[in-house]
C-alpha cells in the first residue's frame, strides 16, 4: 500500500515539472519586453545600455533554459519574485487572498456534492417522469452562466428581500450566496452523473442477480451499487474543485469576496506577470494535490483494488 | 418504483415521448429549433429598421422597455435589442473559432495518439495531462494575462485550456474504434493507413464526436461570455452578451432590464447547444437498465 502511495506520488513529479515549464514558458513567450514596459510604467525613457544593464541584473540575458532552472529553483522555495504593481512579494500577496478562495471553492464543492446526491437520489427513486423533469432542470441549470446567476441572486436576495448584504468582509454568512452560485450548476451536472452512473451499473449482471436474490432496491443501491460508483465520483469531485477554483474568480468579483479573483483580475489589467505566474503555479499545485488525494481515496474505497495492493 | 419489470419498454417509451423530456428526439429537435431561430434572429436587424447597435441616444438613457425600444436602452442610450441581435454573430463566431482551434489540435492529437505506437501514445497523453493539470479557467486567465485583454486573447486562452480533455476523449474513441473486426479485416486486406482512418475509423467516431462538439460549444460559450463579463474578453463597445452584462453592473438597481435580456440570450444559446448534445447522446445510447 505504502509502495503504491510512493509510486503515485512519484508519478506526479514529472507533471509538476511540466506544469512549471508551461507557466515559465508562457511569460517568456508573452509579447512585449517586460523591462521596457516596467521602465515606461515608471516614466523613464529607456536608453539601450540601461536596458542591457537591467537585463543583466535580472539575468534576462541568459539563455532560456538557464533562466528556467534558476526560476524553478526559486519557485521550489515559493519565491515567485515581486509584484510589479505593489512591490510586495508575490507569495505574500497570494497568501493574503488564497484562504478566502480556498474556503469558497471547498464550501461550493461540499454544496454541490450535497445537491448532486439529493438530485441523483431523487431521479433514481422517482419514476421516468421525475427523472425526465429533473434532467430538464439539470440541463437548464448547467446552461446558466454563474455570473448571471450571481446577479439574479443578488437582485432577489439582497436588493428585493434584504436577507443578505453585499460587502466583502469575509464573514461566514457572506459566503452563502457566492457558494450557492457556484454549487447550483455544478451540483446539477454532478447529480446527473450520479444518476447516469447508477443507471449504467443497473445494466450490469450483478444487479440482475441481486434483484433475483430478492434484495430490496435500497439495499441494492447502498450495498451493491454505491461501492462501485464512489471511486469515479471522487475523481469527478476533484475535477470539480478545479472548476470551482476558476469559477471563484467570476463569483468573487461580483460578490466582493476577498479572494484571489480580485488580485488576478488586477494583475491581468496591469500586466503584472510575476503575480499571474505565481497564481497559475499555485492553483495548479492545489489542483494536482487534490487529484492525488482523490486517487488515494479511490484506492482506499475500492475493496478489490485494496486487496490487490495488499498482495503486492 | 411504480413500474413493473413486465411493462414492455418500447410501449412505455412511445407513450411518454409525447410529453417527457427524456426522449432524445424531443431534446434534439428543440435544440435544433432554438439554434435555427437564433441564427435567423441574427439577420433580423437588416430586415427591421432597428437603430445601429452603437447609435447613442443620450436623452433616452436607461429607459425601460417601450415601443420605441422594445428591450429598453442602456446607460448610453443604445438600443438593447439591436445590441442583443448584433451580438449573435460575435458570440457564436467566437465560440465557433474557439471550437475550430480546439478541434484542429485535439483531432490530430487524439488520432495520432490512438493509432501510433504505445510509446508515442504515452508521451502525447503525458503532455496533454500537464495542460489538464491546470484548472481550465485559471489557465485561460493566465493566457489572457500574458496576451492582454481582448476577444482574440480569450479565444486563444479558452482553446489552450480546453483542447486536452477533448484530445483525450477522441483518443479513447479511436482506441475502441480500431479494435472492431471490420477495421482489422480492412487492415489485413491491405488497406492503406489513410483509408483506414478516413473510411473506417472516422465514420465510427463521428456520432460521439458530434455529441462532444455540441456540449463543448456550450461550455466554451459560457467561458467566453464569463471572460467578457469580467472585462477581459470582448471589449466595449463591442456588442457581446457578457460584455453588455458587465456594462450593466453599475446600473443594476436602476435598470434591471439591462440585466435580464443579455443573460437570457446567453442561457438560451447555451441551452440550445446542450439540448442538441444531450439529445444526440440519448439517441445514440441503446442500453436499457434492469428494472426492479
Amino acid at each position: 500500500m505504502f509502495r503504491f502511495f510512493l509510486n503515485r506520488f512519484g508519478a506526479t513529479l514529472p507533471t509538476l515539472l511540466g506544469m512549471s515549464f508551461v507557466a515559465f514558458a508562457i511569460v517568456t513567450l508573452a509579447p512585449g519586453d517586460p523591462v521596457q514596459m516596467e521602465l515606461r510604467a515608471m516614466g523613464v525613457v529607456p536608453k539601450p545600455e540601461d536596458i542591457a544593464a537591467i537585463k543583466a541584473e535580472y539575468g534576462l540575458d541568459k539563455p532560456f533554459l538557464a533562466r528556467y532552472i534558476h526560476w524553478l529553483w526559486r519557485a521550489v522555495q515559493l519565491d515567485f519574485g515581486t509584484s510589479i504593481a505593489t512591490g510586495r512579494s508575490v507569495i505574500e500577496e497570494i497568501g493574503l487572498y488564497l484562504p478566502a478562495t480556498l474556503m469558497l471553492a471547498i464550501s461550493s464543492l461540499v454544496g454541490s456534492i450535497v445537491i448532486s446526491l439529493f438530485l441523483g437520489a431523487l431521479a433514481i427513486m422517482g419514476n421516468r417522469l421525475t427523472a425526465s423533469l429533473l434532467r430538464a432542470i439539470t440541463i437548464l441549470l448547467v446552461s446558466i452562466p454563474s455570473f448571471w446567476l450571481a446577479l439574479i441572486l443578488i437582485h432577489v436576495f439582497i436588493l428585493d428581500l434584504g436577507w443578505s448584504r453585499l460587502v466583502g468582509e469575509g464573514d461566514l454568512s457572506d459566503l452563502i450566496l457566492p457558494a450557492l452560485t457556484l454549487s447550483l450548476g455544478a451540483g446539477a451536472s454532478l447529480g446527473r452523473l450520479v444518476y447516469e452512473r447508477v443507471r449504467a451499473e443497473a445494466c450490469e449482471d450483478y444487479v440482475r442477480l441481486a434483484i433475483a436474490k430478492g434484495i430490496s432496491p435500497l439495499g441494492i443501491l447502498i450495498s451493491h451499487i454505491a461501492p462501485r460508483i464512489i471511486g469515479p465520483l471522487v475523481t469527478v469531485w476533484a475535477t470539480t474543485l478545479g472548476w470551482m477554483l476558476g469559477g471563484a474568480v467570476i463569483v468573487e468579483s461580483i460578490f466582493g469576496w476577498p479572494g484571489l479573483g480580485q488580485l488576478i483580475l488586477q494583475a491581468i489589467g496591469q500586466r503584472d506577470y510575476p503575480v499571474i505566474q505565481g497564481y497559475l503555479v499555485l492553483m495548479g499545485l492545489v489542483f494536482v494535490t487534490t487529484s492525488l488525494i482523490a486517487d488515494l481515496v479511490v484506492v482506499v474505497a475500492d475493496p478489490q483494488l485494496r486487496r490487490r495492493l495488499h498482495r503486492d | 418504483m411504480t413500474e413493473s419489470t413486465f411493462d414492455h419498454p418500447l410501449k412505455r417509451r412511445r407513450l411518454l415521448s409525447w410529453f417527457a423530456f427524456s426522449s432524445g428526439q424531443t431534446s434534439f429537435l428543440l435544440g435544433v429549433l432554438m439554434l435555427t431561430s437564433i441564427c435567423l434572429l441574427a439577420i433580423v436587424p437588416s430586415l427591421l429598421s432597428l437603430p445601429k447597435p452603437e447609435a447613442m441616444d443620450l436623452l433616452a438613457r436607461l429607459s425601460p422597455p417601450s415601443e420605441a425600444h422594445l428591450f429598453g436602452t442602456d446607460h448610453l442610450g443604445r438600443d438593447q435589442l439591436a445590441r442583443l441581435l448584433a451580438a449573435i454573430p460575435i458570440s457564436l463566431g467566437a465560440a465557433a473559432q474557439t471550437m475550430g482551434i480546439i478541434l484542429a489540435i485535439a483531432l490530430p492529437w487524439g488520432l495520432i495518439a490512438g493509432l501510433g505506437s504505445p510509446r508515442l501514445d504515452m508521451v502525447m497523453m503525458r503532455l496533454s495531462d500537464i495542460i489538464m493539470a491546470f484548472p481550465t479557467l485559471v489557465l485561460a486567465l493566465a493566457v489572457i494575462g500574458f496576451m492582454g485583454a481582448s476577444l482574440e486573447a480569450s479565444i486563444l486562452g479558452v482553446a489552450a485550456a480546453w483542447w486536452p480533455s477533448n484530445a483525450r476523449l477522441i483518443r479513447a474513441l479511436v482506441l475502441s474504434a480500431k479494435e472492431r473486426d471490420f477495421v482489422r479485416a480492412a487492415h489485413m486486406a491491405g488497406a492503406s493507413r489513410s483509408r483506414l482512418v478516413f473510411r473506417h475509423i472516422l465514420p465510427q467516431i463521428l456520432p460521439p464526436l458530434a455529441v462532444m462538439i455540441s456540449l463543448e460549444t456550450a461550455s466554451v460559450l459560457l467561458a467566453l461570455s464569463s471572460l467578457s463579463f469580467l472585462g477581459i474578453g470582448a471589449q466595449p463597445p463591442t456588442p457581446e452578451w457578457g460584455a453588455m452584462l458587465n456594462e450593466a453592473r453599475p446600473f443594476f438597481a436602476q435598470a434591471p432590464h439591462m440585466l435580464l435580456a443579455p443573460g437570457i440570450a446567453v442561457v438560451m444559446t447555451v441551452l440550445a447547444f446542450n439540448l442538441v448534445g444531450e439529445g444526440l447522446r440519448d439517441l445514440l445510447d441503446k442500453r436499457e437498465p434492469f428494472r426492479w
